[in-house]
């Protein structure tokens, strides 16, 4: 990308940093309420280099992984099928809209205590998180191909198996990619939840102990920074695949 | 020559959602003759574009037979090529692809698909240079040319029309017209072309058959006698002057209601997308 792209970004992130540090300034906030940003990003540069991060980033990277991808796997089948089946959009929908309005914290505790405080929960739970977004977004995007295409597809012999790859899929990809956009930032929340109801490794159980026992409030947030990082960084990737897949229409 | 179609006491009814039949189709019978072009008119919601889709076997006759080269039509098939009115590409494939999606169906392997893609480009003149743009950089008569090159893409012995030039302005669909018939000399397809237009059917069809309003009906089937190839100056032809007359006639049939000139003839073109008989 092209300098003149990039300059706002790196504006606003300045204008951003300085408002913080003018914040420490004339509040006088103690560091252990809101550390200045250079003490915070003196931290996470010692937290990269001395190998404190690393464990605990690659365990919370895993979890949204595999969460996201199971998810949204899961969700873009269910999506077919609430858009293709009035029968399974009829008996699936309330247990759909039930398990997305009781939120993931009150389910988290009761999650860990079925799959156990290992990688699995975690999974579980991202997966849970990132599946609703992602089915919604596949049924509206199916349920919008053109069905004029369909007959166009049917008219030259298609099978079931290639209208759905050779039309409804391409079809609903710019819908499935609104939904994944969601979805790939909520399995960032769903980790630090699951890792919060019952973990000993990741991210979010780093904030805890730098909050707790270790009582480094600059690292704290400077884990916060990485988690942040993670989620724009995951995004954008998800915005790269939609380019390269959906590209010009 | 290959590309007869012969349709026996065709009839077609829909139900509709309040459980009522709907007759739509009544006892068609027609016969085409390989490498023939026949126009189908008639007044708005016949049945054209039904009877259309019967032969193309989207849909499955109510009552009688349809047949291309004495075997039925029992489902879409590879003889016969379908053109709608709207262009229908996949806006997520270049012209090229569209035109290649019959051949991918298929599973055509590389090499065949890019020597015959080549080659359906060249037989409906488009344009080399848009064989790698999207449709949304298409103008209309240029995604209907890679709509006609895509059914064109197996071979069909029998290529259908559904007002496949309505959308474009007056002076395009002439010249549409006569691409048509230069390609349906190169190609060797028997041509089944749905319009609301008297003029298009009586420059490109060797005979017109009039539909009834719905339930359609076969009221008329009038040959056009004049000598291919045809240019646009064959219209002013006291052939053509007097084939008009007797479409006309029929199109106003006293006998039913609610058709004359205004509302059957002289259609407004384009505002067919919601008539009954497509939804489905």
């Amino acid at each position: 990308m092209t300098r003149s792209v990039w300059l706002p970004v790196i504006g606003a992130f300045i204008i951003f940093v300085l408002v913080w540090k003018a914040i420490v300034i004339v509040t006088g906030l103690p560091p252990y309420i809101l550390p200045a940003p250079e003490s915070v990003g003196q931290s996470f540069v010692e937290a990269w280099l001395d190998g404190t991060f690393w464990p605990h980033f690659r365990a919370t990277m895993v979890e949204i992984a595999i969460g996201f991808v199971v998810g949204s796997v899961l969700a873009v089948i269910a999506g077919y099928g609430l858009a293709r089946s009035d029968l399974f959009a009829r008996l699936a929908s309330p247990y759909l809209v039930a398990a997305q309005a009781v939120p993931i914290l009150a389910l988290a505790p009761l999650l860990v205590v079925w799959f156990g405080s290992g990688l699995l929960s975690k999974v579980v739970i991202c997966s849970l998180i990132v599946f609703f977004p992602v089915a919604i977004a596949t049924m509206v995007g199916i349920r919008s191909v053109d069905p004029r295409l369909i007959e166009l597809g049917r008219s030259l012999r298609a099978t079931k198996r290639q209208i759905l790859t050779t039309l409804e899929i391409p079809a609903a990809l710019p819908y499935i990619f609104g939904g994944l956009r969601v979805g790939v930032t909520l399995a960032v929340v769903g980790a630090v939840v699951a890792e919060w109801a019952g973990g000993n490794i990741g991210l979010a159980v780093l904030i805890n102990l730098a909050k707790g026992s270790l009582f480094d409030i600059p690292l704290m947030f400077a884990t916060l920074l990485t988690l942040a990082l993670v989620g724009i960084a995951l995004y954008l990737a998800v915005v790269v695949a939609e380019r390269r897949l959906v590209g010009a229409r | 020559m290959t590309g007869s179609i012969r349709l026996e006491n065709l009839s077609f009814g829909f139900t509709t959602r309040a459980g009522e039949e709907l007759p739509v189709l009544d006892a068609i019978d027609l016969t085409i003759p390989g490498g023939g072009i026949v126009a189908l008119i008639g007044p708005n919601g016949c049945g054209k574009s039904t009877l259309l889709r019967v032969i193309a076997g989207l849909l499955a006759p109510g009552t009688g037979t349809a047949q291309v080269d004495d075997s039925p039509i029992d489902g879409p098939d590879p003889r016969i090529g379908l053109v709608f009115q709207e262009p229908r590409l996949l806006p997520w494939r270049t012209a090229a692809d569209n035109i290649a999606y019959p051949l991918d169906l298929a599973g055509w392997t590389e090499e065949p698909r890019a020597t015959r893609v080549a080659s359906l480009i060249d037989l409906v003149g488009l344009d080399a240079a848009v064989a790698d743009s999207r449709p949304s950089e298409l103008s209309g008569g240029t995604a209907q040319r890679v709509a006609l090159a895509r059914a064109l893409a197996l071979e069909p012995a029998v290529l259908l029309l559904d007002e496949p030039f309505s959308a474009l302005d007056a002076l395009s669909r002439e010249r549409f017209d006569l691409e048509l018939l230069r390609l349906w000399e190169r190609a060797a397809t028997t041509i089944v072309m749905v319009t609301h237009s008297i003029p298009e059917a009586i420059l490109v069809a060797d005979r017109v058959v009039v539909l009834s309003p719905r339930p359609g009906r076969v009221v008329a089937d009038i040959a056009v006698d004049i000598p291919r190839p045809r240019t646009i100056a064959d219209l002013d032809d006291p052939a053509a002057g007097h084939a008009a007359r007797e479409i006309r006639a029929h199109l106003a049939d006293p006998d039913v209601p609610g058709t004359d000139r205004a509302s059957a003839a002289i259609e407004p073109v384009g505002t067919s997308t919601a008539r009954p008989e497509l939804v489905s």
